[in-house]
C-alpha cells in the first residue's frame, strides 16, 4: 500500500477493521446470507477436496466395472453416465471447474469493470466521453451473442469460456463503480488530497479504490452466479470445453446422449440442481452483502 | 383486488394477461389430435433435425437439402435398394469399351409431374447450364468436369462424350431439371421451393423457412404414384424434443437417434425402431508429416509420427470393439477400410492385408524394439530425446469424439504416450486438418455408392497449396502406389475387376497407418408403425429408411389400413417413469422451500433490527 | 440486474439541467456512436472466425481448386479487407445486408422472416414477466415480511438461478412429452395452414411453453426492483403526509406509492428488454422456435459472414433503440423534470 505516515495508516487500518467487523455483524444477522455462505463454504470444501474424495483414477473409463447409465444404487449413489462413470464423482469434480470458471470470469469482469468505472468517474471531458461510449457499447451488445462469437473465435479450452464471459459482463460493474466514484470524489477530503498535490493515481489508488471495493465485492458474488449459469449456457450451445467435468459439460453430455429422453434422470437433474443451489447461494449472499454495504439500500 | 374503483390500469392489464395465458393453457387441453379416420389421407411427417440451405438443385450443398431433392429429381441413373445402378430417367445405358462415350435411352413414357414429357433435351439443357454458367456449379460442378460434350441425337437418346475414360457412371447423381420451367427463370436465383415440377416420387409444394417443408405425391412418377398423399418435414432443433414428438404422434419418422434414445423407444407401443447400417466411417487419423502439393512440409505435426512403426503401435493400442460397445452401445460395425459394410462389393481388405488388432503388449514391444525408451515419468522419448506427447483433436459438435478420447487417452498412456485432448469447433477442425496443424484427430466421411471420390481425395494431386487453398485432401498423404491403383480403377469398366482394385487401394491406405477407421455407426431410426408401414430400406435387409442414396424408404410407405391404431396415436406418456417426475417435482419444492425459509429468516432478522 | 446496478443505471439516465431538445440530441448522438461501433465490430469480429467459408462450404464435395477460387471471388473474399469493409458499409447504407453464403438469399429477407417470431416470443414473455413482476413486487413490498412476501421473493430467486435451457427441457419433457398438453416444438402445426382465430390459437398453443420458460427465468428482476422501489417510496415523507391527511391506505398505495415507484422500474424494463431478445437463442433451440437467435447460431458453422453481420447489427440495434426509449420514458415520466 506504499509508505504513508505510519500513525495515519494505522488509524485508517483500524478504522477499516472496525468497519469490516460491523459489516460482518450485520451480514451475520441476515440469515439467508449466512446460510447461503455456509452452503457455499461446503461446496467449496467439496470442490477443493475433490482429488481426495474422488480420486481421478475412479473416473478413468478404461478401468471401470460399472455399466453405462446404471440407475442409482449403493455403489453409485447417483448412478452412472453413458461411459459408466460415477455421476456423483463427476458432480464433485464439476463443482471444481464450475466454480473456477465462475470466479475466474468474475475476476476478469471485476478488474475491467472497476478500472474502467473508476476512470470513467474520475476523468472528465473527452477521456470520460470516450470511456463512457465504450461502456455503453458493451452494455448494448447482446452479451450472449458476443460470448458466442468470442468463444468460437478463441475456440480452445476453459480459458476461452472465462474470457468470453468476463469480457461480456463487465459493463454493468463499470457503471456501478462509476457512480460510486462520482459520489466519493465529491467528498471534501478528496478536494484536500488534490490540493495537497495528489495525482490521479494517488487519488484513485488510495482513496477511491478502497471506497468502491466493498461494493465491488457485493457485485462479485452476484456475478459469480451469473457466470456459472453462463458457463452452462455456452456448454449447452456446444461452445464449452467437453474435456473438463463442469456442471455445464455434464448437462451437455446428458442432452447429447439423449439421457433426458431415455429417462436417465440421475444424469440430467443433479448437475442442473447443483447449478440452481450454488447460484441461489451466491445471489443470497450477494443481496445480503449489498444491503449491508450500500447505505441507500439499508432497511429495505 | 378490485375493492376500489380506482384499480390502476396496469393492474387490470395484468389480470387480463394472466387470464389470457390461463385460457390458452385450458384451450390447449381441448385441442384434438388427428383421429384414426384421417390417417389414410395424411402425409408422412418426418422430423428434420439439421439445416436446409436451399432447394435450388444447382446450389444445394447441405445433406438435408440434397436428400429431399432426391425425391424431386431423378438422375439419368439412380441407385437401387442395394446401391446398384438402376434405371432413373434412362431405362438403359451403355459405354464404349474405352469408357469415354456413354449413351442413355429415355423411354417415351417418362413424364414430369405437370404431365409434360421428359426428353433428352431436358438432360442436355441441365448439363450445359452447369457447364456454361459458373454460378450453377456450386453443387454438381465436379460431376460434369469430365464431360466434354453432351448431345441429344433424338428426343429419347442422350450421348455423353468424356474427356478421359471414366468407369463411374456420368449419368448418376446429377439431378435433371425440367427445361420448360427453368429456361424462363434465372436458374442461379430461382428458389425452387413452391409448387415445383419434378420427376421423382414427390415434389416440393411449399417451404416455410425454419419450420416445415411440404412435398406432394407425383401422380406421373414412372414407377407409380406413392401410396401416401405427400411428405411433411417438420423442423426440430433438438432430438429430445423430436423423440417426444414421435411419442405424441406429432411426427411419424425420426432419424439420428442416440443409442440411449433408441433403446428407450424399443418396444414402445405403436413405434418400431430400426438400426440401419450407416454409410459413414469414423476414424482416428495420424499426421504422417503433412506435405503440400509441391511436397513441402505443412503444419506442425510431431516429427516422431513420421515413423510408420509408431503410428501402427498407436492403432494397436486402441480397442475398437470396446469403443463400439461403450460409446455406441454396440450399434454399429467395427471399422476396416474406409468403405462401410453397406457397400459389400467394396468393403473389406484386399487379400494379404495385415489387419491391426488390439494388443497393448504387442504395441509396447513394437515401441521397445524401435528404440523409444521410456523417460523417468514413464513417457517414451523419440530419437531426439523429445517426449512422445501428442495433441488429439475432435469436434465439440460430436459427443462421441469426447467419449472416445476418454478411452484413448489412458490406452495410449499405457504404452508410454501422453495425449492432450482438445475439442474444437468443426470449422477449426477443418482448418487445422487441412493445414496439417494436428498430431491425432477424429475424422469421418459419408461415403456414396461409387468409391471414386473417396479415393480421389487421397491422391497426391489432391494435396492443398501451402496456404490450404486448392483441393480437399483427407490426410495430405501421398503414395505413388495408391495413385496408380486409383487411376486403374478410375477407367476399369469391369465391375468385378474394379472392385478388386478399389479394395486394394483402400488397403494400401490402411496399411500406411495414417487413417484407421474405428467404426461404421448405425443410423438409428424410429417410426410410427401404427400409422405407416412398408418402408423399404437401403440395403433392403440391413439398411436405412431416411438419408438413402435414393427415395425408396419413404416412396414405398403406405398408411396402416385398419383403424385399430387410432387411439395409440395419442400421447403415450413415455420417457421418465412416473416416480422420476414425482422426484423432480419434489426437488423443485424442496429447493423452493429452502429459499423461502432462507428469505423469511432474513426478513425476520431485518424486521427485528428495525 | 441487481438493485445497486439498477440504481447506477438510473443515475446515468438522470439528465442534469439540460433542455429537452439538447438532451435528446445528446442521447441520440450517443446511440448513433454505439451503432457505428456495432457496425465496425460486426464486420471485423466475424472475419476472425476460424474457417474459410469457401473451403468449409465445399468440403467433402467433388470440387476443383478453380471452383473454390471462383466461390471466394463471388463472396468477395479475394478483395483486400479495407475494400471489403467499404463495400459492406456502402451496402449497409442502402439497407442491403448482402446475400447469405449458405442460404443463397438476401440477408434482409432472411432476418425479416425470423425477426417476427423472435419478437413475438420475447415480446410476450417480456409483457407477462413485467406485469407479473411489478404486480408481485409491489404486493410483496406492501406486505413486507408476510408469508406472501417470503414465498414470492423466494420463488423468484430460485427461478432466477435456473439455467434457462434446463428448465425449458424439463417443461418440454413434462408438459409436451409426458402429458401431451402442448406441442413439442415449432410455431404452427405443420401441414395445416389455419387462418384467422384458428391460427392465433394454434400459435398461442405453441407459444405457451417457451414463454413460460422465459418468464420464469426473468420475472425475478422486475419483482425485486419493484419491491425495492415501493419500499423506498413507503418511507418517504409525502406518504406520511398523505396518511396524516387521512387518505385510506389502499389509496395511498395506488395513487402515490406505486406510480412513483414505477418510474425507475419502467426505465429498467426498457433497459433489459433488448437483452432478452439476444438471450432467446437457448429457448429457441429447445422449443425449435423459428427465430433469429438460432439463425445466428447456425450462421457460425459456415461461417456465413453476411448473415452474422446482419443479425449482429439487428440485435444490437434493438438494444440501442430500447435504451434510447428508456431514456425518453424516464424523461417523460419523471415529475421532477416535468415541473421544471
Amino acid at each position: 500500500m506504499g509508505s504513508a505516515p505510519r500513525s495515519g495508516r494505522a488509524a485508517v487500518a483500524a478504522q477499516r477493521r472496525a468497519r469490516a467487523a460491523e459489516v460482518w455483524r450485520e451480514f451475520a444477522a441476515t440469515r439467508s446470507g449466512l446460510v447461503g455462505l455456509v452452503l457455499l463454504a461446503a461446496v467449496f470444501a467439496v470442490a477443493l477436496l475433490a482429488p481426495v474424495l474422488v480420486p481421478l483414477e475412479t473416473l478413468d473409463v478404461t478401468r471401470l466395472t460399472a455399466a453405462s447409465n446404471e440407475p442409482p444404487s449403493a455403489a453409485h449413489l447417483l448412478g452412472t453416465d453413458p461411459s459408466g462413470r460415477d455421476v456423483l464423482g463427476m458432480l464433485v469434480w464439476g463443482a471444481r471447474v464450475s466454480l473456477l470458471v465462475g470466479f475466474a470470469a468474475t475476476a476478469v469482469s471485476m478488474v475491467i469493470g472497476t478500472l474502467v468505472g473508476m476512470a470513467a468517474g474520475h476523468f472528465t471531458g473527452l477521456t470520460q466521453a470516450v470511456i463512457m461510449r465504450v461502456v455503453d457499447f458493451f452494455l448494448v451488445v447482446p452479451s450472449l451473442v458476443l460470448a458466442i462469437v468470442l468463444s468460437s473465435v478463441l475456440s480452445r479450452g476453459l480459458w476461452t469460456i472465462v474470457i468470453a464471459i468476463g469480457v461480456t459482463s463487465w459493463a454493468s460493474t463499470a457503471r456501478v463503480v462509476r457512480s460510486q466514484t462520482l459520489s466519493i470524489e465529491a467528498r471534501p477530503y478528496i478536494e484536500r488530497a488534490r490540493a495537497l498535490g495528489g495525482g490521479d493515481g494517488h487519488i484513485l489508488g488510495r482513496h477511491v479504490l478502497p471506497a468502491v471495493l466493498p461494493l465491488v465485492l457485493a457485485n462479485t458474488t452476484l456475478t459469480v452466479g451469473s457466470a456459472v449459469i453462463a458457463e452452462s449456457t455456452l456448454s449447452f450451445l456446444g461452445l464449452g470445453d467437453p474435456t473438463q467435468f463442469s456442471w455445464g459439460s455434464m448437462l451437455k453430455s446428458a442432452l447429447d446422449t439423449g439421457a433426458a429422453t431415455a429417462g436417465f434422470w440421475w444424469f440430467v437433474l443433479p448437475p442442473g440442481l447443483a447449478i440452481v443451489v450454488v447460484v441461489l447461494c451466491f445471489t443470497l449472499v450477494g443481496r445480503a452483502l449489498e444491503s449491508v454495504l450500500n447505505p441507500t439500500l439499508r432497511g429495505r | 383486488m378490485s375493492r376500489t374503483p380506482s384499480t390502476p390500469r396496469w393492474r387490470r392489464a395484468a389480470a387480463v394477461c394472466v387470464a389470457a395465458l390461463l385460457s390458452v393453457g385450458t384451450l390447449s387441453l381441448g385441442t384434438a389430435r388427428p383421429s384414426a379416420a384421417e390417417v389414410a389421407g395424411e402425409n408422412v411427417k418426418v422430423a428434420l433435425t439439421s439445416d436446409i440451405d436451399t432447394f435450388n438443385p444447382f446450389l444445394a450443398i447441405l445433406a438435408t437439402s440434397t436428400g429431399i431433392l432426391r425425391f424431386q429429381y431423378e438422375p439419368l441413373v439412380a441407385w437401387g435398394t442395394d446401391n446398384e445402378p438402376v434405371p432413373g430417367l434412362a431405362s438403359e445405358w451403355s459405354a464404349t469399351p474405352d469408357a469415354t462415350t456413354w449413351t442413355f435411352t429415355i423411354p417415351e413414357d417418362r413424364l414430369w409431374s405437370d404431365g409434360q414429357p421428359i426428353t433428352a433435351e431436358d438432360v442436355v439443357w441441365t448439363f450445359e447450364q452447369i457447364q456454361q454458367n459458373e454460378a450453377l456449379q456450386a453443387a454438381n460442378g465436379g460431376l460434369v468436369e469430365n464431360v466434354e460434350a453432351i448431345t441429344a441425337p433424338d428426343p429419347q437418346t442422350v450421348e455423353i462424350q468424356l474427356a478421359s475414360p471414366q468407369a463411374s457412371n456420368p449419368g448418376a447423381e446429377v439431378p435433371v431439371v425440367p427445361k420448360h420451367v427453368w429456361q424462363d427463370v434465372d436458374p442461379a436465383e430461382y428458389a425452387n421451393d413452391t409448387d415445383t415440377v419434378g420427376s421423382g416420387p414427390f415434389t416440393i409444394a411449399s417451404y416455410t423457412s425454419g419450420q416445415s417443408v411440404e412435398l406432394k405425391a407425383n401422380p406421373h412418377f414412372w414407377r407409380g404414384a406413392p401410396k401416401v398423399p405427400g411428405l411433411t418435414y417438420v423442423v426440430y432443433r433438438n432430438t429430445d424434443a423430436a423423440v417426444q414428438g414421435l411419442r405424441t404422434g406429432e411426427i411419424d419418422v425420426l432419424s439420428g437417434l442416440t443409442p440411449a434414445q433408441f433403446q428407450s423407444l424399443e418396444g414402445q407401443p405403436g413405434i418400431t425402431t430400426s438400426s440401419g447400417a450407416g454409410r459413414r466411417y469414423t476414424a482416428m487419423a495420424i499426421n504422417p508429416g503433412a506435405l503440400d502439393k509441391d511436397g513441402n512440409p505443412l503444419g506442425d505435426g510431431h516429427p516422431a509420427l513420421q515413423d510408420p512403426v509408431l503410428r501402427t503401435a498407436i492403432f494397436t493400442a486402441i480397442d475398437k470393439n470396446q469403443l463400439l460397445e461403450t460409446v455406441l452401445q454396440g450399434l454399429g460395425e467395427p471399422g476396416k477400410t474406409e468403405m462401410p459394410t453397406v457397400y459389400p462389393m467394396y468393403h473389406g481388405f484386399a487379400p494379404g492385408t495385415e489387419e491391426v488388432t488390439f494388443d497393448p503388449a504387442a504395441a509396447n514391444a513394437m515401441l521397445d524394439e524401435a528404440g523409444y525408451e521410456r523417460g523417468p515419468d514413464g513417457i517414451r522419448l523419440d530419437e531426439d530425446g523429445e517426449p512422445l506427447r501428442f495433441r488429439l483433436m475432435g469436434r465439440n459438435s460430436d459427443p462421441t469424439h469426447q467419449q472416445m478420447a476418454d478411452f484413448i487417452q489412458p490406452w495410449l498412456a499405457d504404452i508410454g504416450i501422453d495425449v492432450e485432448v482438445s475439442m474444437v469447433t468443426p470449422n477449426q477442425v477443418n482448418d487445422d486438418s487441412t493445414l496439417g496443424r494436428y498430431d491425432l484427430y477424429f475424422t469421418g466421411w459419408g461415403i456414396g455408392p461409387d468409391p471414386d471420390f473417396q479415393l480421389s481425395i487421397n491422391t497426391c494431386a489432391s494435396r492443398p497449396a501451402a496456404d490450404g487453398s486448392g483441393a480437399t485432401s483427407e490426410n495430405n498423404w501421398c503414395s505413388p502406389e495408391f495413385d496408380e491403383l486409383y487411376a486403374a480403377q478410375h477407367a476399369e469398366l469391369d465391375p468385378q475387376r474394379r472392385a478388386e482394385l478399389v479394395k486394394e487401394a483402400f488397403s494400401v491406405l490402411y496399411e500406411a497407418s495414417v487413417n484407421n477407421p474405428i467404426w461404421y455407426a448405425d443410423t438409428l431410426e424410429a417410426y410410427r408403425s401404427d400409422r405407416f408401414t412398408g418402408f423399404t430400406k437401403q440395403p433392403e435387409e440391413t439398411g436405412v429408411i431416411t438419408g438413402q442414396n435414393g427415395y425408396w424408404g419413404l416412396y414405398t410407405a403406405e398408411p396402416v389400413a385398419t383403424a385399430e391404431g387410432g387411439a395409440a396415436a395419442g400421447g403415450e406418456p413415455g420417457g421418465l417413469p412416473a416416480g422420476a417426475w414425482v422426484g423432480i417435482a419434489a426437488a423443485v419444492v424442496v429447493v423452493g422451500a429452502l429459499a423461502v425459509y432462507l428469505v423469511s429468516r432474513r426478513r425476520g432478522a431485518a424486521d427485528e433490527r428495525e | 440486474m441487481s438493485v445497486t446496478e439498477t440504481a447506477a443505471a438510473l443515475e446515468e439516465e438522470r439528465p442534469r439541467g439540460s433542455t429537452l431538445p439538447r438532451y435528446l440530441a445528446l442521447k441520440g448522438g450517443g446511440a448513433l456512436v454505439s451503432l457505428a461501433m456495432v457496425v465496425v465490430l460486426g464486420f471485423f469480429s466475424f472475419r476472425v472466425l476460424p474457417g474459410d467459408p469457401a473451403i468449409n462450404m465445399t468440403r467433402g464435395r467433388r470440387v476443383s481448386a478453380e471452383e473454390v477460387e471462383r466461390l471466394r471471388a463471388e463472396m468477395g473474399l479475394d478483395d483486400p479487407l479495407p475494400l471489403q469493409f467499404l463495400s459492406y458499409l456502402g451496402d449497409l447504407f442502402r439497407g442491403d445486408l448482402g446475400v447469405s453464403y449458405v442460404y443463397r438469399r438476401e440477408v434482409t429477407e432472411l432476418i425479416a422472416e425470423r425477426l417476427a417470431p423472435t419478437l413475438l416470443l420475447t415480446g410476450t414473455a417480456a409483457l407477462i414477466s413485467v406485469v407479473l413482476g411489478l404486480w408481485l413486487g409491489q404486493k410483496s413490498a406492501w406486505r413486507r415480511g408476510s408469508l406472501f412476501d417470503k414465498t414470492q421473493t423466494g420463488l423468484a430467486l430460485v427461478f432466477w438461478s435456473v439455467p434457462t435451457f434446463w428448465l425449458g427441457l424439463i417443461l418440454l419433457l413434462v408438459f409436451a412429452g409426458g402429458l401431451g398438453w402442448f406441442p413439442t416444438g415449432g410455431m404452427v402445426t405443420p401441414g395445416t395452414d389455419p387462418t384467422g382465430l384458428a391460427r392465433v390459437l394454434d400459435v398461442a398453443h405453441h407459444l405457451v411453453l417457451p414463454v413460460l420458460t422465459m418468464v420464469a427465468v426473468v420475472y425475478a428482476q422486475y419483482l425485486m426492483v419493484m419491491r425495492a422501489s415501493v419500499l423506498e417510496e413507503m418511507t418517504s415523507d409525502y406518504l406520511t403526509t398523505a396518511r396524516a391527511k387521512g387518505l385510506r391506505e389502499d389509496l395511498v398505495r395506488t395513487r402515490h406509492a406505486v406510480p412513483n415507484a414505477l418510474l425507475p422500474t419502467v426505465t429498467l424494463i426498457f433497459l433489459t428488454i433488448g437483452g432478452l431478445v439476444g438471450g432467446a437463442v437457448t429457448v429457441e433451440t429447445v422449443f425449435s422456435w423459428p427465430g433469429l437467435g438460432y439463425l445466428t447460431f447456425q450462421g457460425l458453422s459456415a461461417p456465413d459472414l453476411p448473415l452474422l453481420q446482419g443479425t449482429f447489427v439487428v440485435f444490437s440495434s434493438i438494444v440501442i433503440v430500447m435504451n434510447f426509449v428508456a431514456e425518453l420514458v424516464y424523461r417523460v415520466l419523471d415529475p421532477r423534470l416535468k415541473a421544471s
